[in-house]
């Protein structure tokens, strides 16, 4: 018992889950899993990818642990194929994690966090997520087969039929309030409200949370500064979703669930909403405690806990470790490799366009193409950060507190 | 048209309706259960029990009421009302004219009442039409006043007629009622007889549960006039600070504690202690005696409540100090200050956790939180009120220990409490033992005091190196009862929870430290020579010390008996008064110090150090040698047996290293210390260590001058937040003294560890050496801790508005000013000041030798007098056949004004007055001295000057006369006030009880006047002389009968011949006290670094000493 509580609070460390659900993800969508086509090409890639894991591992435990929780976890995916899609597997998989849960409720310290008021319905957002996002792809899944078998999907076969709106809509839609009146009065009496005592400046909570839909911006936080987590990565989040409907103008997929047709556009949007951005608020919730120190989900939240802040700059890694000079004074000079690889960064869209997103340059047209890759880019910068931090310790690329300009 | 295809609906109407049905009634269930779940509220089910409560008690009260006697009487009153009956019936013709003429003219009565009101309206609105006619030059306006005469003639008609018809209205009444006076007469009787159980009736159907009860309080009805309400004062300068703003206090306590402000519902036990409280006061003519039937009816009240079968439990006890607190004529009246400004807590919360409630021990949190898996009113029958640690709650209240830790947010200008016995001496706990020395505490009580520790600039004069490293290692080894505190050996450095290795590393340091700070300290110190004394008697020595006052501030002691075990136990501070620890020990002083400094000292301890808090008792030179020769006696050897380890050179090394490190670089620290010498490496780490410890917060040590004390500032300690106080990892920990103690987790509780055993956080911690916890010990007991964590929780920031602050006016602030030095300077060692004191009442067996009480100084004495006496005792000698001298203080003006000011202030006295100059009128003073011989004064009091000098020159020469155990009455005229001197003849016991002089004229117990024997005297034979010289200062003897008997003119008479006796005139004090300040001798260098040996010159000029 101890060590798998021991082994899941190493896994769902931030820099493991998310390395752990990156790959499955791109798994999933590079190859195809919905066809049940893994073994046709680069899977060796990825059992590649799981060898590695497992041989750092040797030398880094939770790198280890990662290789198990991956292999294990592609094993059976690979396994199970289109079964994934079955009501069977749908309801396993639950059972499996709601049993997984209510074991887990056994923990003094994961009730503690789970139970509190504030954070149960971010517990049910997390079943509603996965059960959601299960049946869209398993509806993907079923019309996908009947588009490749020459069929028709199954929204258009339903839509021929014709009901009233009154009594088949509004009446159900009566009942639905109704029930959910009751859930919520039941809820509201179950769990009280957390009220608390008159806020106090001098002394503030920790940890210090903000709303929970805005736990993904302060988790962001942590690896920008507040002028890009929190004012233009929001701003870009909400133009860039607005932007959707002119970048995107695939024709296919419209008005059903495919996977097949609109493979690029749902992996984007599902990574940038599922690990971008649910991922960071559940992380927010339920695994940054006091000092926003990372706790597994069975680790006693101690406000005493204590890590080593060692983060550095660009600059100094390549100035003081790699060149071993002192950094140079002007700051132009002293950035220049920062800056100069975030221009490059900027830069790649015409690169691409010519390279390996050469398909997408002539599909989308130059407007729509550069902006879609631009804001592409700065969707992917997140992730990029984040892996520089945990791999180089890097806390700025671009680092001019002169200007107080750091990225 | 084509008929239209039928459209089938998706789902089966009848399973959707099914649906509706059942979810539509689980709806309205869950409602149901919503408004239940509001309703159920736990004040409510207080409220409820409390009403059940005094319904048991009426209905016990009224079954007590109606007994046998009192229904027979009624019997018989209900009787003669149907006897009465009958009678009137009889003559019915008669009364049912006389009722007939009454309607008649009441009819008329009401026609011409209205007749007369309208018509006087109509004037009113005539007077305003005309007024602004004439006003507004209409032309009507001539007419317009005419038709005003009119009607003003017209309604004083009326008002006549009204007057008439009145009068025969009133007349037929009388008529009517004269027919039903005798039936009346009965009625009344009946209703005066039953008047208890009508009140006792009329206060059960308040408390009744009937259908009324249940309508008004029924959910969702209840906002109507419910009679379950939160009972809330608003106090609007009590504040609360919601962080950004105050807001002020709204007390919703007493919605559960419903009669905490209502007498009656005392517990038992408090019911029992009121009685006995009441009667001592009523005993003592404390209470007034119009007062006293109240008092009375109260005392019978609470006796019925002590004897009652049932007992009234918390939370609906009345507050034990009623009188004091909450009572609408106490000095705290509920209305005025609520609860929480002094309790603390959430003021406006109506739930138990949420209000704060603070258990005052591990049990009671556990009594309190235990309860049932769904925990609800049902829980508190058996007192589990559902307490949950509230972490967010930054008032919580204080537990009942602390209880008076909430009177300093007011009182914090007051040295002395009225009732708060208890703060009062907490504060003086914390005064003396010195807190305020290394915790700044910017609070009026706790500033501008001296540092508490000795002055240190002069230790080499004193005492050893070798004396001093063993006393800083331990003092407690020393002196059990000493204030100074243990820095060394303490369990975060050699206690059981450090390894062994470091343990032993530890040992080594800390002498190092210790020798390191004798070295610092006897390297920086004066070697001024100190005569050595001729020969002392030491017997004579022993009984000077026991006798002239020593004890009053010194204890000799070094074991007691324990009053639990009865065996003998080493002395604990706090087994002698507060005031006598405020001196040292004196056991062991012969092997501290040498005798030519303790022959100096005690010649005059401002000789060695000019701000020294002990004062001349101005010992004689043969005194002083006598008093030396036994002091020398009390030695300890056995403490200097203790072995002194040597400096390890290593550990010195490392540990100045240490210091040096933090400006230098290792191989720079390492060069500037092999550099120095070992002396000079000592001298370093001392000063270091001095810096690390503080020892200068609380000596003076030289080079340590101005420097911050080394403290937290404790200021708004109580206020600070729970997560800022390091519990380090601990629960439980065992005391030094062997007992177990409990942490709760909250304030209270980390302090009142923390003072108990300040090293115990460190239990666990991984620290470097100069990290560690660096508090000392002071072996606090358990009462001592106590009373220092209540003040600590008392500094708070809580605000309250300017008016509610506690003597504030600026004859308080005098009088305070007046306390803060009589604690400073002790004087209750030996006086009774404010009521309370003389601590050196323990070591005078015979009552009569004790100094004087002072409660009543300040309208007792002159202030010019007095003042003179504070600047020099000498200047008169009041109680020749005292040997407690009343030593010289060398008080500055500054502060000898300060005292007199106070003293008068208290006496409600004016400071200064012409009354010395008062002369009387022979006759006056003649009766005087008839009285005076008649009631025997001179049988204690001399009238006649003291030996053959004057009377107010010093009376140090003439031996003590044990005969007459009262002041000589010559010396009252330059002493008292002349209002007192008749007063104090009058009522001696109530302002001094247990004075020894006689109280000549008692009060008569029912109207507290005063009676005079002498009346009934004056015609016994014994006083023939008297009436006949008397005679012929009366008229009759009717009239010396009547003199003789009022007691008020006697003791008038008294004063005025006490008056014509001795000088207006005294001797003039000396600027400083008898002797002055001697020069300080000359000052010898001083060795450059002493050795850890004592090699000390003690020669020097036999005069360079002192006189």
């Amino acid at each position: 018992m101890t060590f798998i509580k021991d082994f899941v609070d190493v896994l769902s460390g931030s820099s493991i889950s998310f390395l752990l659900l990156t790959s499955l993800f791109s798994f999933l969508i590079f190859f195809n899993l919905l066809d049940g086509r893994l073994r046709s090409k680069g899977g060796s890639v990825f059992i590649g990818f799981g060898l590695l894991f497992l041989i750092s591992g040797i030398f880094i435990r939770p790198l280890l642990y990662l290789a198990i929780a991956y292999l294990v976890l592609m094993f059976l995916l690979a396994n199970l194929g289109p079964r994934v899609w079955e009501t069977r597997t749908g309801l396993i998989i639950l059972v499996a994690g709601g049993g997984a849960f209510g074991l887990s409720m056994l923990d003094p310290q994961f009730y503690l966090i789970a139970a509190k008021p504030d954070n149960v319905p971010i517990v049910a957002m997390i079943f509603l997520l996965g059960f959601f996002t299960w049946v869209a792809l398993r509806k993907a899944y079923l019309n996908d087969r009947q588009l490749l078998a020459g069929g028709i999907p199954w929204e258009k076969t339903e839509s021929d039929e014709k009901l009233f709106t009154c009594p088949d809509l509004v009446y159900t839609e009566m009942l639905c309030m109704i029930v959910l009146t009751i859930v919520m009065i039941v809820w509201s009496m179950a769990l009280r409200a957390p009220l608390e005592e008159a806020a106090n400046p001098t002394s503030s909570p920790n940890p210090a949370k903000a709303p929970w839909y805005f736990l993904g911006l302060q988790e962001m936080l942590v690896y920008f500064d507040p002028w890009l987590a929190g004012v233009l990565l929001p701003t870009l989040i909400i133009v860039g979703l607005m932007a959707i409907p002119y970048i995107d103008t695939n024709p296919r997929g419209n008005g059903y669930y495919s996977f097949r047709e609109r493979k690029w556009e749902l992996g984007i949007f599902l990574y940038g909403f599922l690990v971008l951005w649910s991922f960071l608020i559940i992380t927010g919730t339920f695994l940054r405690g006091p000092n926003w120190n990372f706790f597994g989900p069975y680790e006693y939240w101690d406000p005493n806990k204590l890590v080593p802040l060692v983060n550095i700059d660009l600059s100094e890694l390549i100035w003081v470790k790699a060149l071993g000079v002192a950094l140079p004074k002007i700051w132009l000079i002293r950035e220049m490799f920062g800056i100069l690889f975030c221009l490059a960064y900027l830069g790649l869209p015409p690169l691409l366009a010519v390279g390996p997103f050469r398909r997408f340059y002539q599909k989308m047209g130059p407007p729509r193409y550069y902006v879609g890759t631009f804001l592409f880019l700065i969707m992917m910068a997140l992730p990029i950060k984040m892996v520089l931090r945990w791999l180089f310790n890097l806390k700025y690329i671009v680092h001019i507190q002169e200007i107080f300009f750091n990225v | 048209m084509k008929p239209q295809e039928p459209i089938p609906h998706n789902y089966s109407m009848a399973k959707l309706n099914l649906i509706f049905a059942l979810s539509s009634l689980f709806l309205l269930a869950f409602t149901g259960l919503m408004v239940m779940y509001d309703y159920v509220r736990g004040w409510k089910w207080f409220q409820l029990e409390f009403n059940r409560m005094q319904r048991e008690r009426i209905e016990q009260d009224l079954a007590s009421v109606g007994d046998a006697r009192q229904k027979a009487e009624l019997a018989a009153l209900d009787a003669s009302t149907r006897q009465r009956e009958v009678e009137l019936a009889g003559h019915r013709d008669q009364y049912r004219r006389a009722q007939d003429e009454y309607d008649r003219w009441e009819g008329r009565h009401y026609a011409a009442d209205e007749d007369y009101r309208f018509a006087k309206a109509s004037l009113d609105a005539k007077r305003y039409e005309s007024e602004m006619a004439s006003l507004q030059r209409r032309s009507d306006s001539a007419r317009q006043q005419q038709e005003y005469a009119v009607m003003t003639r017209h309604v004083n008609d009326l008002q006549l007629t009204l007057q008439a018809v009145t009068r025969s209205r009133d007349a037929a009444k009388a008529q009517v009622d004269s027919w039903l006076a005798r039936i009346k007469e009965v009625e009344d009787k009946k209703k005066k007889l039953t008047e208890r159980s009508d009140l006792l009736n009329k206060q059960l159907a308040a408390v009744k549960t009937d259908t009324n009860f249940l309508v008004l309080n029924a959910p969702m009805l209840d906002f109507i006039s419910p009679t379950f309400r939160i009972d809330q004062v608003v106090l609007p300068d009590l504040f609360v600070s919601v962080n950004f703003m105050n807001v002020p206090r709204v007390d919703r306590c007493q919605t559960c504690h419903r009669a905490i402000d209502r007498q009656g519902f005392e517990s038992k036990k408090e019911a029992a202690r009121l009685v006995t409280e009441l009667q001592a006061k009523l005993d003592s003519f404390e209470i007034p005696v119009e007062k006293a039937g109240d008092t009375k009816d109260r005392i019978t009240a609470l006796k019925k409540i002590a004897d009652a079968p049932y007992d009234t439990p918390n939370p609906f006890r009345t507050h034990p100090k009623l009188d004091t607190f909450v009572g609408s004529a106490s000095p705290h009246p509920l209305l005025e200050y609520g609860c929480t400004v002094c309790h603390r807590g959430q003021d406006r919360a109506t739930e138990f956790g949420r209000a704060g409630h603070t258990p005052m021990s591990g049990k009671q949190e556990y009594r309190w939180a235990e309860g049932s898996i769904l925990p609800g009113p049902w829980d508190y029958k058996h007192r589990h009120w559902g307490f949950q640690e509230n972490e967010f709650n930054e008032t919580p209240m204080y537990p009942r220990q602390y209880y008076e830790s909430g009177c300093l947010k007011c009182h914090s200008g007051q040295v002395s409490v009225d009732k708060g016995d208890r703060i009062t001496h907490a504060t003086q706990v914390v005064e003396l033992y010195g807190c305020y020395a290394c915790h700044k505490i910017s609070n009026w009580r706790f500033t501008d005091l001296r540092k508490p520790g000795p002055d240190l600039t002069g230790i080499a004069e004193k005492t050893t190196p070798a004396w001093a490293a063993r006393w800083i290692a331990e003092p407690h080894d020393f002196r059990s009862t000493t204030r100074m505190p243990s820095f060394f050996y303490q369990r975060n450095m050699v206690g059981p929870a450090v390894g062994a290795s470091e343990r032993a590393a530890n040992i080594i340091r800390q002498n190092v430290e210790i020798q390191a700070i004798v070295s610092y300290l006897f390297a920086r110190s004066t070697h001024r020579p100190w005569t050595p004394p001729g020969q002392g008697d030491a017997a004579h020595g022993k009984q000077i010390v026991e006798s002239v006052g020593c004890m009053g501030c010194h204890i000799e002691q070094e074991t007691v008996k324990d009053s639990t075990s009865g065996a003998m136990r080493m002395a604990r501070r706090d087994d002698f008064p507060l005031e006598r620890n405020y001196g040292f020990n004196l056991v062991g002083v012969g092997t501290k110090t040498n005798p030519g400094w303790i022959y100096n000292w005690v010649k005059n301890p401002k000789n060695y150090y000019p701000d020294a808090p002990m004062p001349s008792l101005r010992l004689t030179d043969q005194e002083a040698s006598d008093v030396t020769a036994y002091l020398v006696l009390l030695r300890k050897p056995q403490f200097m047996d203790k072995p002194l380890l040597p400096v390890d050179p290593g550990a010195l090394h490392e540990l100045a290293k240490s210091y040096m490190v933090n400006t230098l670089t290792d191989v720079d620290a390492d060069s500037k210390l092999r550099s120095m010498s070992r002396d000079e490496q000592l001298v370093y780490l001392g000063q270091r260590s001095i810096e690390k410890y503080g020892c200068y917060s609380c000596h003076n040590i030289k080079g340590f001058e101005g420097l911050k004390p080394i403290g937290t500032e404790l200021t708004i300690e109580g206020s600070k937040a729970l997560h800022l106080f390091d519990f380090g990892f601990i629960h439980d920990y065992i005391h030094e003294s062997g007992k177990s103690e409990h942490v709760l987790h909250n304030v209270p509780s980390w302090v009142y560890n923390k003072v108990r055993s300040p090293r115990v956080y460190d239990d666990g911690r991984t620290k470097s050496y100069n990290d560690k916890l660096k508090m000392p010990n002071f072996h606090l007991s358990e009462g001592e801790a106590t009373d220092i964590t209540t003040v600590v929780l008392a500094l708070t920031k809580d605000l309250v508005a300017p008016q509610k602050i506690a003597a504030q006016d600026s004859r308080s602030r005098l009088m305070e000013e007046g306390r803060k030095r009589v604690s400073q300077h002790n004087c209750r060692a030996c006086h009774v000041v404010d009521g309370y004191g003389r601590a050196i009442a323990s070591t005078i067996a015979d009552t009569a030798f004790l100094p004087p009480d002072l409660s009543p100084e300040g309208s007792r004495v002159q202030s010019p007098w007095l003042f003179q006496f504070l600047k020099d005792p000498t200047v008169m000698k009041i109680r020749p056949w005292l040997s407690v001298r009343m030593p010289t203080f060398h008080f500055t003006d500054e502060e000898t004004n300060t005292l007199v000011t106070y003293f008068s202030a208290k006496g409600n006295v004016p400071q200064f007055d012409t009354t010395r100059n008062v002369s009387s009128d022979p006759r006056n003073v003649e009766v005087g001295r008839a009285v005076f011989t008649m009631l025997r004064c001179a049988q204690c009091h001399k009238t006649v000057p003291q030996g053959a000098a004057v009377a107010a020159t010093t009376a140090a020469a003439v031996p003590a006369d044990t005969a007459s155990l009262a002041p000589n009455l010559t010396l009252a005229r330059v002493r008292l006030r002349h209002a007192w001197i008749s007063d104090w003849i009058r009522r001696p016991n109530e302002f001094i009880p247990g004075t020894r002089m006689p109280t000549n004229f008692p009060r008569d117990a029912a109207t507290g006047g005063f009676q005079s024997p002498l009346a009934l005297a004056i015609d016994t034979p014994p006083f023939a002389v008297q009436k006949a010289s008397l005679m012929k200062y009366f008229k009759s003897e009717e009239e010396l009968r009547k003199t003789m008997g009022d007691a008020v003119s006697l003791t008038e008479y008294l004063r005025d011949y006490i008056w014509s006796l001795g000088p207006s005139e005294m001797r003039a004090a000396s600027p400083a006290g008898e002797e002055g300040l001697t020069p300080v001798p000359q000052q010898v260098a001083p060795p450059a670094i002493p050795p850890l040996k004592s090699s000390r010159n003690r020669a020097g000029s036999p005069e360079a000493g002192g006189r």
